[in-house]
C-alpha cells in the first residue's frame, strides 16, 4: 500500500521540513488532553487562529498538561490511575518519550517541570502503602528516576512550583484509591486533605495546612499559585450532595486556610465541585470551573472575594491569556471561550477541528 | 453493459447512500426545539401545574385539619399528601432550571436520609414548640430536611396520628406550615419555569441560557436518563439489601406508596420518551434510522410497567417475601437495561451528554 496524503504530511512533519511546518502552521495558542467521538484519546493542539495544528495519539485517557520552561516541550500526564506520561516535542510535533511509572505506582494525572526545566516533578500513587509520593525525573537523562518523596498526605493531585524556585506545593486530595478497584474511593471517613509546602532539595515538608475536621470531606485537588505566591484553591466535596459546604480556599504560607463561598445560589450551583483554577495574567484575578454546575466563578485574591460568574456548558479548562482579567475556557462539547472578566466580553473561538472532540479538564495557553 | 442494468446499479446506489445520508444525517436545531418545546409544553409544565394543584389542595386540607382535627380530617390530608407525593413523582425527574434554585427539590423531599435527619430536626421543633419557627423567614433559613414531604409524612402516618395532634395544636400547626411550604416552592417553580420556558424557544443564542437548540436537549435529554439509576440504586437495590430486605430505606414506606412512586417515575419518563404529540425522542430516533434501538426502548418500557402491576402493595409487607424480592430484582435489572439502551441512543443522535460534568477527576 502506497503512502496516501495524511501519512506523508505526517512524515514530513517529523522530518527535515519540521521546522517551516511550525512556521506556516502558526504559533500555538492552547494545548490540552481530549476525547474524539469514538471514545480515542488524544493531546490536541490549536494555533493562534483556532486551527488544529496537531493531534497526537494517546494511549489511554490523560489529565493534566505541562509547558517546558525552556525548550518547546510539554509533558501530558495520564489520568489516575494510568502509569504513562507522554513527553512530546510540538515544534517537530514528535513523541520524544513516553514515561512509565515504576512498578507499584501510578500517576494522579498531574506533574511540572521544575523552574529551571531539569526536573519533571509528578504526583504518583504508592499503589501497596496507599502513600501519595513525589517522583523526581532527570529532564536532560531520559527522564530516569532519580529521586523520590512523600507527597505529605494521601492522594496527591495538583502541584506546583513556588517563586523561590525551591519550593514545591502539593495539594494532597486526601482519597485513598487502589487501581485493583477502578477510580473507587476507599477511605471517605477518614480522608485529611492537606497543603503541603515541599522542599525540592530535602524532599521534606517545611509548612502544611489541613482542610479542618468538620470538612474533612472537603478534597483539596486544584490550586494555583500568583507571583506573590498567594495559592487560590478549588475544592471538592466528597460528602452528602445536600449539604451547604465552602468551595474554594485561599492561602499564603503562615497563615491558615481561607475558606470562603460563592453568595448562596452561587455557591449550591457550584455543585459542590470545582474542576479547574487559574490566576489571571496580573495575579490578582482567579477563574475556577465548576462544570457539574455549568458555570465558571471569578474571585479577587486581595479580598478573597467572589466577584462574579458566567455560565459554561460542560466548561472545565481555563488558562489565562496575556490581557489582566482575561481567561479562556475550554468545555466538553469542544468549544473554546475567551473571556475578559474586567470588560464582561465573552467570545466563542471558531475553531478548525479535524474531527468533533470533547476538551478535558485541564487546558494549557502558550502566554 | 446493458443500460438497463446500469440504471438499475445507479438507483441502487443512490438509494443506499440516502439512507446512509439519513442515517448519519445531522440533527437540524429546528427538530431540536421542536422536541424540546414538546417536552416543556406537554410534560415539564403541566407537571408543575399538576404538582401545585396537589400542594395547594394538601395545604386547604391541613388547614381544615388543625381547625377541627378529626379521623375524617386526617383520612382527606392523607389522601391530599398521597396525591401531591405522586404529582412530585412524577416531575421529579426534571432536576435543572428553576427546581435547582437554593436546593429547592432536596427542600421539598429530603431523600434518602441515612441519618434520619428528618425526626431528628423535626422532633427538635415539636418540642420547643416555639410559634417563631412557623414563619416564612424562619422556613427560609430552618435545615431542608424539615420543610418537605418526608416531614409531613412522619406527622401525618405516624401510629396515634390523630391522638398527638389533638393533643398538640402546635404538631398541626407545624404540618401546615410545612404544607405551605411546599405549595409556595411549587408555585414559584411553576412560574418561573413559565417564564424558563422561553430558554426553549431559540435556534441560537448568544445571551440565552442555552447556545443553541441542542443545548437545551442535552439537559432534558440528562433529565430523561440520569434519574434510571437513582431509582434502581436507591428506590430499589439499597432497600432489598444483600440478603435481606431493610423496609425502613424504602421511599415513602410510611404513606405506603414505595412502589407507586417507581411506578409514576418510570410512567413519566415513559411519557417524556414517546407520549408527547409532535417530535419526541422515540420519533427521533427512527428518524436517525435506530428504528430497532428506539422500539427497544418503548418495549423496555411496556416491560417494567407489566412487571410492576404483578407486584403486590405495600412494599414494605412484601419485600420479604422470596417471590417478590425475585421480581424486585428483575424489576431492578430491567432499569438498568433501558438505561443502557439510552446510553447507546445517544451515540445515535450525535450526543455527548457531558464528559468533564459526568467524570471528573
Amino acid at each position: 500500500m502506497g503512502i496516501n496524503r495524511r501519512q506523508f504530511g505526517a512524515l514530513l512533519a517529523t522530518s527535515l521540513f519540521a521546522p517551516q511546518l511550525f512556521a506556516t502552521q502558526g504559533k500555538p495558542l492552547i494545548a490540552s488532553a481530549a476525547q474524539n467521538r469514538e471514545g480515542g484519546h488524544c493531546l490536541v493542539m490549536l494555533n493562534t487562529v483556532g486551527q488544529e495544528i496537531w493531534s497526537h495519539p494517546l494511549p489511554a485517557r490523560a489529565h493534566h498538561v505541562e509547558a517546558h520552561p525552556v525548550q518547546p516541550v510539554i509533558a501530558v500526564i495520564g489520568r489516575r490511575p494510568e502509569t504513562f506520561i507522554d513527553i512530546l516535542d510540538y515544534q517537530q510535533q514528535r513523541l520524544i518519550k513516553r514515561v512509565y511509572a515504576e512498578a507499584g505506582q501510578h500517576f494522579y494525572g498531574h506533574a511540572v517541570f521544575s523552574s529551571d526545566g531539569r526536573f519533571l516533578l509528578s504526583a504518583e500513587n504508592d499503589i501497596t502503602t496507599g502513600n501519595g509520593m513525589i517522583s523526581v525525573r532527570d529532564v536532560y537523562h531520559d527522564y530516569k528516576i532519580i529521586g523520590q518523596f512523600h507527597s505529605g498526605g494521601i492522594g496527591p493531585h495538583e502541584l506546583k512550583m513556588m517563586s523561590d524556585r525551591k519550593t514545591l506545593l502539593v495539594a494532597n486530595g486526601g482519597i485513598l484509591t487502589h487501581p485493583d478497584q477502578g477510580r473507587a474511593k476507599l477511605n471517605l471517613d477518614s480522608m485529611q486533605p492537606s497543603l503541603a509546602y515541599i522542599d525540592l532539595a530535602s524532599g521534606r515538608v517545611i509548612e502544611q495546612v489541613y482542610m479542618p475536621e468538620e470538612l474533612q470531606q472537603l478534597s483539596i485537588r486544584h490550586f494555583d499559585i500568583n507571583p506573590k505566591d498567594r495559592v487560590a484553591i478549588g475544592l471538592q466535596y466528597q460528602g452528602d450532595k445536600r449539604d451547604d459546604v465552602p468551595l474554594v480556599a485561599f492561602h499564603s504560607r503562615g497563615e491558615a486556610l481561607r475558606l470562603v463561598r460563592a453568595p448562596a445560589a452561587v455557591n449550591s450551583a457550584m455543585k459542590q465541585y470545582c474542576g479547574s483554577v487559574r490566576f489571571d495574567k496580573s495575579g490578582e484575578f482567579v477563574a475556577i470551573s465548576s462544570p457539574r454546575g455549568n458555570l465558571i466563578t471569578f474571585w479577587a485574591q486581595g479580598k478573597s472575594q467572589y466577584i462574579d460568574k458566567i455560565s459554561s456548558r460542560d466548561g472545565c479548562g481555563i488558562a489565562r491569556t496575556y490581557q489582566p482579567g482575561e481567561f479562556l475556557i475550554s468545555t466538553g462539547r469542544g468549544h473554546c471561550y475567551r473571556y475578559n472578566l474586567l470588560r464582561q466580553e465573552r467570545e466563542k473561538l471558531s475553531l478548525t477541528l479535524n474531527t468533533p472532540i470533547a476538551w478535558d479538564n485541564h487546558l494549557l495557553s502558550f502566554y | 453493459m446493458p443500460p438497463s442494468i446500469t440504471k438499475h446499479w445507479f438507483l441502487l446506489a443512490l438509494g443506499s447512500m440516502l439512507i446512509a445520508n439519513n442515517a448519519a444525517a445531522e440533527i437540524s436545531q429546528d427538530s431540536w426545539r421542536r422536541m424540546n418545546q414538546n417536552i416543556v409544553s406537554q410534560h415539564i409544565l403541566p407537571g408543575y401545574e399538576e404538582l401545585l394543584s396537589q400542594a395547594t389542595r394538601l395545604e386547604l386540607s391541613t388547614t381544615q385539619l388543625c381547625k377541627a382535627p378529626t379521623t375524617e380530617n386526617l383520612e382527606t390530608s392523607r389522601h391530599e399528601f398521597r396525591s401531591t407525593l405522586a404529582a412530585w413523582q412524577g416531575i421529579q425527574h426534571i432536576t435543572f432550571g428553576p427546581i435547582e434554585l437554593l436546593m429547592r427539590s432536596y427542600s421539598i423531599q429530603f431523600w434518602p436520609d441515612k441519618k434520619n435527619l428528618t425526626s431528628k430536626q423535626l422532633n427538635k421543633l415539636l418540642q420547643a414548640e416555639d410559634p417563631d419557627t412557623l414563619t416564612d423567614t424562619a422556613f427560609q433559613t430552618a435545615s431542608i430536611a424539615v420543610k418537605g414531604l418526608p416531614a409531613m409524612e412522619r406527622i401525618l402516618f405516624s401510629d396515634k396520628a390523630i391522638e398527638l395532634i389533638q393533643q398538640s395544636p402546635f404538631r398541626c400547626q407545624l404540618l401546615h406550615a410545612i404544607s405551605n411550604y411546599v405549595k409556595d416552592q411549587s408555585e414559584d417553580t411553576y412560574r418561573e419555569w413559565q417564564a424558563f420556558q422561553t430558554e426553549f424557544t431559540y435556534l441560537e443564542s448568544e445571551e440565552g441560557q442555552y447556545e443553541s437548540a441542542q443545548e437545551a436537549s442535552i439537559d432534558l435529554l440528562k433529565s430523561q436518563i440520569e434519574p434510571l439509576e437513582i431509582i434502581r440504586d436507591l428506590k430499589l437495590i439499597r432497600p432489598l439489601g444483600k440478603q435481606k430486605a431493610k423496609t425502613r430505606r424504602l421511599e415513602s414506606w410510611r404513606s405506603q406508596h414505595s412502589l407507586q412512586n417507581i411506578q409514576i417515575n418510570l410512567q413519566s419518563l415513559h411519557h417524556m420518551y414517546s407520549g408527547l404529540e409532535g417530535a419526541n425522542l422515540y420519533g427521533l430516533l427512527k428518524e436517525q434510522g435506530a428504528i430497532d434501538l428506539a422500539n427497544k426502548i418503548e418495549q423496555q418500557f411496556t416491560e417494567l410497567e407489566h412487571l410492576i402491576e404483578g407486584i403486590p402493595t405495600p412494599l414494605e409487607q412484601h419485600i420479604h417475601d422470596e417471590v417478590v424480592r425475585n421480581k424486585l430484582q428483575m424489576l431492578a435489572e430491567g432499569i438498568e437495561r433501558l438505561g443502557k439502551y439510552f446510553e447507546t441512543s445517544m451515540k445515535h443522535i450525535q450526543i455527548q451528554l457531558g464528559f468533564n460534568s459526568r467524570d471528573g477527576d
